[in-house]
């Protein structure tokens, strides 16, 4: 039997880590750090497997408040716990891909001053993604939401001598304001429509909400709400046009990028959707926003993937794309296909990072794919793991990605929403766009001649052990973890009661339906009548001729508009630059000349200041010292009060 | 005796032997109490205290209220005051300097007001219109028994409450007064019979040392020189 | 309400603390002089923790989970309030006494009387907490204000500090002399000298002596005001605190404060709670007065001790605006404030008196410029302090003021509410000046640093800071007491 101090301890421990690990560390040493993360993590996934046990085994939820931080005005902001099938899967895929990161670290950060520090941040951010997940209100939602923003500027800035790194940080902390602040509105909504932040209270409510006082007349509440929530996972989950802060973001350390950046934070945006699918089922215009943000996500983003050198920043964008089919899958109701993607996504795109992290390694912390190659010979393991990864990525059957995201193309397909024809072609052609820049990582990175220069290429060798056993950890499920979980997890009614789905938009088993039935053998062989399957092969055919000789096939593209447009990323960052952050910049000279200094300082602070400091030196007068001075103001004081009493009221 | 009814049925008609009696004391007591602020010889001052005390004590004869009465003549007359005036006179203190100034007449205007304000909200009232309650019945006759029997029954809470008053007032006093000055020569008897030798010398074996060359020594010669000169 | 029978087990923390002293004043006889200082001053402090204990858990009858009751003929109530009352006051007697030690020492304090005075001086205040009647309310506030009078004039060579004894003395009796007055007025007007009985009074005669009743109210108020510090009956406090040894000041200006403002509870609230509609326009000036003098003259004090005090003039502004708004809430908010403040005083001049030195005072501002160099846990828990009495979260001050600033605003008066924010908003300069000293300026050229704490203190200091960390971040338990004091007053 699970009890709920065992619940409340998997997050626990790892806050535990944290501040033992941060405090402590500098004091007791890199070993104790790096064990008391490692442990408390460790114990946070054991919790998790335990807990998952009996809710997923029992069919037990869980739900209860575990302490009451404060009540105002009748709303009690409290810090609870819900654990139905969708957190005990959520806390499976974060405990795991942390622990295995944690360890990962170990080898990774071997050389690194700021050990400590980090082990810290990550054990944190554990702790933080958990609150995320397991909260029973909008309140510990939204607070696992802002620590997990939190720790991710920390890490991406984690160099923070590193100028390009603290731009990267403050840009996706700008970014992610944004985001929350629709975010926090959204919350605030909620709770000026069902005057209570408690999951279970607000979606009980939900179906009877209307017009909402506060908001314009004609305006549905449901569908302001569901918008603004909307808007912080697009921040969050990195949807266009909230997008621009993702790429950057790899300038944190290769884990952080596995962990925060790949498997968990950016999913945060999808796992809160898929939360709030009873209120996102009752707003039409939402779901479709949602489904159009998403599929433009997942094609242009993949495109981007197609011309970065930098191998991070292409698994980088491969996340925007990936992400962009699970927002997608949300909009057309299909949440538990996202989910799906969600968890199958979490192990291969870890997976590919720390891959990456370990070719990083090996080449001295080179990430230009343009001085790579042929490393295939050299890193065998970190290779076949890569491959494993790619192909999940590339979703070629049998590998796990496979079966998540041909669902989500055929849920989107058959949806009736408004825009979903577009949707579908969309995702249909970003399958060919993956396995493209796909098959361009693998062949740049591993395959053809080494372009790195002699003194690297002599001290290229396999990552050590703490390195290539997560990858390979990582590698068992990104290969068989799609199959073995398709069936129990879209067809079982895995997640009803987590998931609310509106009467006719069942569209994960409408696609079930036309791809054959929810087996993997049969999912499978499916695929040879999917257009999308031979799509994928076309796009790893293309990328091996393309990429396969050295100079390559595609300096004929070079000069290009279309080239040029990606390689600047639409002018997405050049656009933020000028309007937004210069705007700012402009806006803000004005107000602080014409406003700031002549009107606020000079006439509101600085004068109160003197009003203060004048009546503070005559207050002083006041005070002799002499007792007769005293004692006659006691008595006047008395005077006065009774004169005001006698005669003038 | 004038019995209390009969008192208040005589108010208002023919003033009674006990009413112009009240009227003298409380003449006195205001008289002095107003000259115990504004006269200057502080001896003076404090006997017209005396004489506000004993105006007072005759006040509260008429209310028969005898206990009351001799005891605040006893206390405050014979013993608080009498060592009040001890201390003014060893002090000898001017407070001229006081009341001199300005303020003095800004002080007296805020003391007419706010006597005047007292005057006016008990008019609006309707003074003699105001709740009267009587006092209780075997009060009149024997009031220092009745006193003594509730102080103790009663009234004990209070009434231990103001004994540890009293002794924190004590305890105060002494922590006060009684302290050691610094700067007299104070020796204590006992301490001067109970020394013995073994606590006055002490003896210390040394070894021999070789003579210091230093100019110490030469100086030390040249004092005793200068003894021999002067023997 | 029990009977009003004698019941002389709910008085068992007064017997207590009085056994206590007379224990300090024998022990002092007759201890061996080199064990006396530790003995003396760990007994006390014991017997301060044990007195908490014995009211909170009604040791012979009451404490917080005991029915409200009457005892001792009718002078004494016990309730949950009181017993929450009293633990106040003894812990923060205890604690005050923790941290004077060290100065009690160099200036050559510490004899038996000094203890013995803290403790009369509590059994006072904790008389004033339990008193159903005017005559036991006065004679408990003469009792404390006796002993604090002699505690800052024990120190007979020091000129200051018998300076301010006198002043407080002097003052001390006019507001006394103020609140007798007003006492007998009311009894004038109602016959009647016990609390409950006042009250009932009033209500049944219905509109009859409203004037004399509205005089007594303003004497009595005079007085209470005097006592709590409240503006313009402030002016004894900066000059006392000031002039006083440290420990008494840190003294003086913890646990009086919770006694007096049960005392403008029971009378205001108590007593004479239907004359709200009068004494609460009062309260209002006193409260917009205090936050305004204390928290605009506090800015430009040079002495750490002034500023304290000016600050503490304040802080009885925000217990005046709990109390006027008169309800429930409202007298929860303001025991909820007088704890928290009762605790971070003790924490201030308890770091002030440690810092002070042996006997020696260090504490003008320009003496802790860079302290956080050399004084790294008292500089942090200063800090925390200062955070907590300018009310920034998540500290126990931003609770308190909080729940104060609700309860006003409940009371309909959100123009109040304002002005008590832009004042502690002017206070905020100071308290952060301090934070600023510490941590950012270097000492003057030629000053004496000051002295490192010893172990001991810094985990004292250590322990105050944690505490009022603590209860800012979870005050749910402190919240609720006062609720439950409030209600069964």
């Amino acid at each position: 039997m699970v009890s709920h101090s065992l619940i409340v301890s998997a997050p626990m421990a790892p806050l535990a880590g944290a501040l033992a690990a941060g405090l402590l560390g500098a004091r007791l040493g890199r070993a104790f750090a790096h064990w008391c993360a490692i442990l408390s993590v460790g114990w946070a996934f054991v919790a998790s497997v335990l807990i998952a046990r009996e809710v997923v085994g029992e069919g037990v939820v869980f739900n209860f408040d575990w302490y009451v931080w404060a009540r105002a005005g009748g709303v009690s902001l409290s810090a609870g716990f819900l654990v139905d099938n969708l957190t005990a899967m959520m806390m499976l895929v974060v405990t795991f891909v942390s622990l295995m990161v944690h360890i990962y670290t170990v080898g990774y950060m071997a050389e690194d001053p700021g050990y400590c520090r980090f082990f810290s941040y990550i054990a944190l951010f554990t702790f933080a993604m958990l609150m995320l997940v397991m909260a029973n209100n909008f309140l510990q939602l939204f607070f696992g939401w802002e620590a997990v923003g939190l720790v991710s500027y920390l890490l991406i800035g984690f160099w923070f001598k590193k100028a390009s790194a603290t731009y990267a940080n403050l840009k996706a902390f700008l970014v992610n304001r944004v985001g929350d602040l629709g975010f926090l509105l959204g919350v605030g909504l909620v709770l000026a429509a069902f005057g209570s932040l408690d999951y279970a209270e607000v979606f009980a409510a939900a179906p009877g909400v209307g017009a909402l006082a506060s908001l314009p007349a004609g305006w549905d509440a449901a569908t302001v709400i569901c918008l603004l929530l909307f808007v912080g996972a697009m921040g969050k989950s990195a949807q266009f046009p909230l997008h621009v802060w993702l790429p950057d973001s790899m300038e944190g350390p290769t884990p952080i990028s596995a962990l925060i950046h790949a498997a968990t934070m950016v999913t945060a945006g999808i796992f809160m959707v898929a939360r709030m699918s009873p209120l996102f089922e009752l707003s039409e215009t939402a779901l479709s926003v949602v489904l159009m943000v998403g599929a433009l996500t997942a094609f242009f983003m993949g495109l981007l993937g197609l011309v970065q050198n930098d191998i991070k920043r292409v698994v980088a964008y491969s996340t925007l794309s990936q992400l962009g089919y699970m927002t997608a899958a949300l909009g057309a109701s299909a949440y538990s296909a996202a989910i799906f993607h969600l968890f199958t996504h979490a192990f291969f795109k870890a997976l590919l990072f720390l891959a990456a992290g370990s070719v990083i390694i090996a080449m001295h912390h080179e990430q230009n794919m343009a001085k790579m190659g042929g490393l295939r010979k050299k890193m065998p393991v970190t290779y076949w793991t890569a491959l494993a990864g790619s192909l999940a990525l590339a979703g070629l059957p049998p590998f796990a990605g496979f079966y998540s995201k041909d669902v989500i193309i055929e849920a989107v397909g058959a949806s009736l929403a408004p825009g979903a024809n577009v949707a579908y072609w969309a995702l249909t052609a970003g399958a060919f766009v993956t396995a493209l820049y796909t098959t361009r990582l693998l062949m740049l990175a591993f395959h053809g001649e080494g372009r790195m220069d002699d003194h690297t290429r002599e001290h290229i060798k396999e990552s050590p052990l703490t390195v290539t056993v997560p990858l390979v950890l990582l590698a068992i499920p990104s290969v068989l973890i799609g199959a073995v979980t398709v069936a129990p997890m879209l067809a079982g009614g895995f997640f009803d009661g987590a998931i609310v789905v509106g009467e006719g938009r069942d569209t994960v088993a409408m696609a079930l339906e036309k791809m054959g039935g929810a087996s993997w053998s049969g999912m499978a062989a499916h695929a040879i009548y999917s257009p999308v399957f031979y799509l994928a092969l076309a796009g790893v055919a293309a990328g091996v001729w393309l990429y396969s000789g050295y100079p390559l096939r595609t300096e004929m593209f070079a000069r290009g508009p279309i080239y040029r447009a990606l390689l600047a990323k639409y002018g997405f960052d050049d656009f933020n630059d000028w309007f937004f952050a210069g705007g700012a910049r402009r806006l803000a000279a004005v107000l602080w000349r014409r406003v700031d200094a002549a009107v606020i300082d000079n006439f509101f602070v600085n004068g109160a200041a003197r009003l203060v400091a004048m009546s503070s030196r005559a207050a002083r007068k006041v005070q002799t010292g002499a007792i007769y001075h005293y004692a006659f103001s006691m008595l006047c004081a008395v005077a006065l009060v009774l004169a005001w009493r006698l005669w003038l009221r | 005796m004038v019995e209390y009814g009969e008192e208040k049925k005589l108010r208002g008609t023919v003033p009674s032997f006990a009413l112009i009696v009240f009227y003298a004391f409380s003449a006195v007591l205001l008289c002095a109490a107003l000259g115990v602020i504004l006269v200057r010889n502080t001896v003076h001052a404090a006997l017209l205290l005396v004489l506000a005390f004993v105006a007072s004590a005759g006040v509260w004869m008429l209310l028969f209220a005898e206990f009351l009465a001799i005891v605040l003549v006893l206390v405050y007359v014979g013993a608080v005051m009498v060592l009040f005036l001890f201390v003014l006179m060893m002090l000898d203190a001017n407070l001229e300097s006081l009341r001199s100034g300005r303020g003095r007449f800004l002080s007296a205007a805020v003391a007419l007001l706010v006597a005047a304000q007292i005057a006016a909200a008990l008019n609006r009232d309707s003074f003699l219109q105001l709740p009267r309650f009587e006092a209780p019945a075997e009060a009149a006759g024997d009031n220092t028994r009745l006193l003594g029997s509730v102080v103790y029954t009663e009234y004990a809470y209070p009434f231990e409450l103001a004994a540890v008053l009293l002794l924190v007032a004590m305890v105060a006093a002494v922590a006060l007064s009684l302290r050691r000055r610094k700067d007299v020569k104070y020796t204590d008897p006992a301490v001067q019979m109970r020394a013995s030798p073994a606590g006055r010398v002490r003896l210390v074996d040394m070894p021999s040392e070789k003579p210091p060359q230093t100019a110490t020594v030469e100086t030390n010669k040249t004092t005793e020189k200068r003894k021999g000169e002067k023997q | 309400m029990g009977g009003a029978g004698f019941q002389v087990g709910y008085a068992g923390a007064e017997m207590f603390v009085f056994l206590a002293a007379c224990a300090v004043l024998l022990g002092d006889l007759f201890l061996p002089a080199e064990r006396r200082g530790a003995v003396l001053h760990w007994g006390a402090i014991g017997a301060c923790v044990l007195t908490a204990g014995i009211a909170w858990t009604g040791f012979g009858g009451g404490g917080f989970d005991g029915e409200p009751a009457i005892a001792l003929n009718g002078f004494f109530v016990s309730s949950p309030f009181t017993a929450l009352m009293k633990t106040a006051v003894m812990l923060s007697v205890g604690g005050s006494l923790l941290f004077s030690r060290r100065y009690l020492e160099g200036a050559g304090m510490l004899c038996g009387e000094y203890y013995a005075l803290a403790l009369t001086s509590s059994l006072g205040m904790l008389v004033m907490v339990s008193a159903a009647h005017l005559l036991p309310l006065y004679i408990g506030l003469e009792l404390m204000s006796l002993s604090l009078y002699a505690l800052i004039a024990l120190d007979r060579d020091n000129l200051r500090a018998s300076e301010s004894a006198i002043k407080y003395f002097v003052l001390g009796a006019l507001a006394s002399g103020l609140f007798l007055y007003g006492a007998s007025i009311i009894y004038g007007a109602t016959g009647e000298l016990g609390i409950a009985e006042i009250a009932a009074r009033i209500i049944s005669g219905g509109g009859e002596a409203r004037a004399a009743l509205g005089l007594g109210l303003v004497f009595m108020l005079a007085g209470v005001a005097f006592k709590i510090g409240a503006a313009p009956f402030h002016m004894w406090l900066p000059d006392v605190y000031q002039g006083a040894p440290a420990p008494v000041t840190l003294f003086i200006a913890a646990a009086p404060k919770i006694a007096a403002m049960v005392m403008m509870l029971r009378v205001l609230v108590e007593a004479l709670g239907v004359l709200e509609s009068d004494w609460r326009p009062m309260l209002i000036i006193l409260a917009v007065a205090s936050l305004a003098v204390g928290n605009i003259t506090a800015i430009v004090q040079t002495n750490i001790k002034r500023m304290l005090a000016y600050s503490a003039i304040a802080h009885s502004g925000f217990i005046v605006l709990g109390v006027l708004a008169g309800d429930d809430a409202g007298v929860a908010a303001a025991v909820f404030y007088v704890i928290a403040y009762a605790l971070m005083t003790v924490g201030g001049f308890g770091a002030v008196a440690l810092l002070a030195g042996e006997g020696k005072e260090r504490a003008e501002l320009s003496d802790i410029k860079g302290l956080a160099a050399n004084n790294g846990v008292a500089a942090a828990v200063l800090m925390v302090l200062m955070f907590s009495m300018a009310g920034i979260p998540p500290v126990v001050g931003f609770a308190a003021k909080l729940s104060v600033l609700q309860a006003v605003l409940a009371a309909g008066l959100p123009w109040l509410a304002v002005v008590a924010v832009l004042l502690s908003v002017v206070g905020a300069f100071y308290y952060l000046r301090v934070v600023k000293l510490m941590y950012f300026d270097l000492p003057e050229k030629g000053a004496v640093a000051l002295p490192v704490l010893p172990r001991g203190a810094q985990a004292s200091l250590a322990a105050v800071g944690a505490l009022v960390l603590l209860l800012g971040i979870f005050p749910g338990k402190l919240l609720a007491a006062c609720e439950t004091a409030a209600r069964l007053l």
